[in-house]
């Protein structure tokens, strides 16, 4: 396998495991699917809708997310998501460990 | 339908249908949102710019595979023991129909040519019987599939200790694999009796064909209520148990009702009319009569000690039952409920 490949298959993996903190924090205001698409990619996350709209899914049914079903300014129907209560917790919770990991890495690589 | 209508609609196709319509809503969202943006400029060709999009946004089955929508016909959980049946089927199949091949080879004394003809026309012939058995097992196997709760899958969560592999295995935990295979070859005997009764008999090379000769007796039919009501009990107490995952006392006792039940059952049929005969007054005048009368003690031969062993067979499971309900109650300081 080429070096590329391999990179591109573990900045994969690291990509990952960050998007279910990047989306609960983008989302503390609502967004719908694909203006949140759009959000991540400005702060330089590329993100497939692929990916995306399956963990929205699964970040709903574990009570981390709320959604509804809305028109807004006369457009056509789209499902606004909004982190939860209970999101709001488990991310607190999520960026202590962020910070405790990114030192640790930061060690390690320096 | 435009063609983002109809892509969403192709997701859906391979969705399960609990939350098809919702997924397929927030695709078709998506979708128009980003088209939406990519034609903003001018003289752009919407068509052109919805075959674009809809090739980046990949594969229909794809995408409905990202949100978790593989389904089985006969998922992982249960293909291990659906293998082995089919492998213990088709090893049943292949022996009864090369003991019949084997008998009568000896009985021609076929050779050479003859033989190879006489081999091809059995798989032809039997290959439509083959498959239906096949067809009825994928059939059961789907349908528990579906009836089978999720809770016996323990040795896929977290609730699962190495340290068990170590332990003695509960005698009340119940043996899913046993129970599957049991109701699997109930449900094919039933189909066979009830359905494919025809089919019940021997094979007889003769004038260059295979004859088929059923061999169930009138007598064997009327046995049929009893054998259907028993065996669809004990269906439903072994997906009863698959269920609750344990064995308890009334479901022990129950147990042992229908065990009696089969002995009662086959002692009837021990002391009975016959219920299996070579008819040879049908095949008077053909040149098939005299291997008939020829084969028809042979059927009585292996009858006989087949229904002496269906009844100790259980008189064994009951007295071992027994054994251990006795040891059971008499280990535990209270009685069991």
């Amino acid at each position: 396998m080429e070096n590329d490949e391999l990179i591109q298959n573990m900045v994969f993996e690291l990509r990952r495991g960050i998007i279910s903190i990047a989306v609960l924090s983008l989302l503390g205001k609502e967004e719908y699917g694909y203006s949140l698409l759009k959000a991540l990619s400005d702060q330089g996350l590329e993100v497939d809708q692929s990916t995306l709209y399956p963990l929205l899914r699964r970040l709903e049914s574990q009570g981390l997310l709320q959604s509804d079903w809305r028109i807004v300014d006369e457009a056509r129907p789209r499902r606004y998501y909004v982190i939860s209560p209970q999101g709001r917790e488990v991310l607190a919770q999520l960026k202590k460990e962020w910070a405790s990991m990114t030192e640790s890495m930061q060690k390690l690589l320096s | 339908m435009n063609l983002i209508e109809k892509y969403a609609a192709e997701v859906g196709k391979y969705l399960p249908s609990r939350n098809r319509a919702d997924i397929e809503a927030e695709i078709r969202s998506t979708l128009e949102d980003m088209l939406e943006e990519r034609a903003q400029a001018p003289n752009a060709d919407r068509e052109a710019l919805t075959l674009q999009l809809l090739k980046e946004y990949g594969a229909p089955r794809k995408v409905a595979e990202s949100y978790g929508a593989v389904q089985y016909l006969i998922g992982p959980r249960l293909y291990p023991i659906f293998e082995m049946v089919l492998k213990i089927v088709a090893a049943v199949l292949l022996g009864v129909g090369l003991l019949g091949f084997g008998v009568n080879a000896v009985r021609m004394d076929m050779a050479g040519p003859a033989l190879v003809h006489a081999l091809g026309k059995l798989f032809v012939d039997s290959f439509g019987g083959v498959m239906m058995a096949f067809g009825n097992i994928v059939l059961v196997f789907a349908v528990l599939e579906r009836v089978l709760p999720l809770s016996d899958q323990k040795d896929l969560t977290d609730e699962w200790e190495p340290a068990d592999l170590a332990k003695e295995q509960d005698p009340d935990r119940v043996k899913t694999s046993d129970l599957i295979a049991e109701i699997v070859f109930t449900v094919i005997f039933l189909a066979l009796f009830n359905l494919y009764s025809q089919y019940v008999g021997i094979v007889i090379f003769n004038d260059n064909q295979w004859t088929f000769i059923p061999v169930l007796t009138e007598a064997f039919f009327r046995y049929m209520p009893w054998i259907n009501l028993l065996w669809t009990l004990q269906i439903g107490l072994h997906v009863w148990l698959l269920r609750k995952g344990m064995w308890d006392v009334p479901t022990r006792l129950i147990n042992l009702a229908f065990k009696l039940g089969s002995i009662g059952l086959a002692y009837a049929m021990l002391i009975g009319p016959a219920i299996i005969k070579v008819n040879t007054e049908s095949l008077a005048g053909t040149s098939l009569a005299e291997v008939a009368r020829e084969l028809s003690p042979l059927s009585q031969f292996i009858l006989v000690p087949f229904l002496i062993a269906m009844i100790i067979a259980p008189v064994v499971e009951i007295v071992q039952t027994v054994i251990y309900l006795v040891r059971r109650r008499s280990s535990v300081p209270f009685p069991v409920k």
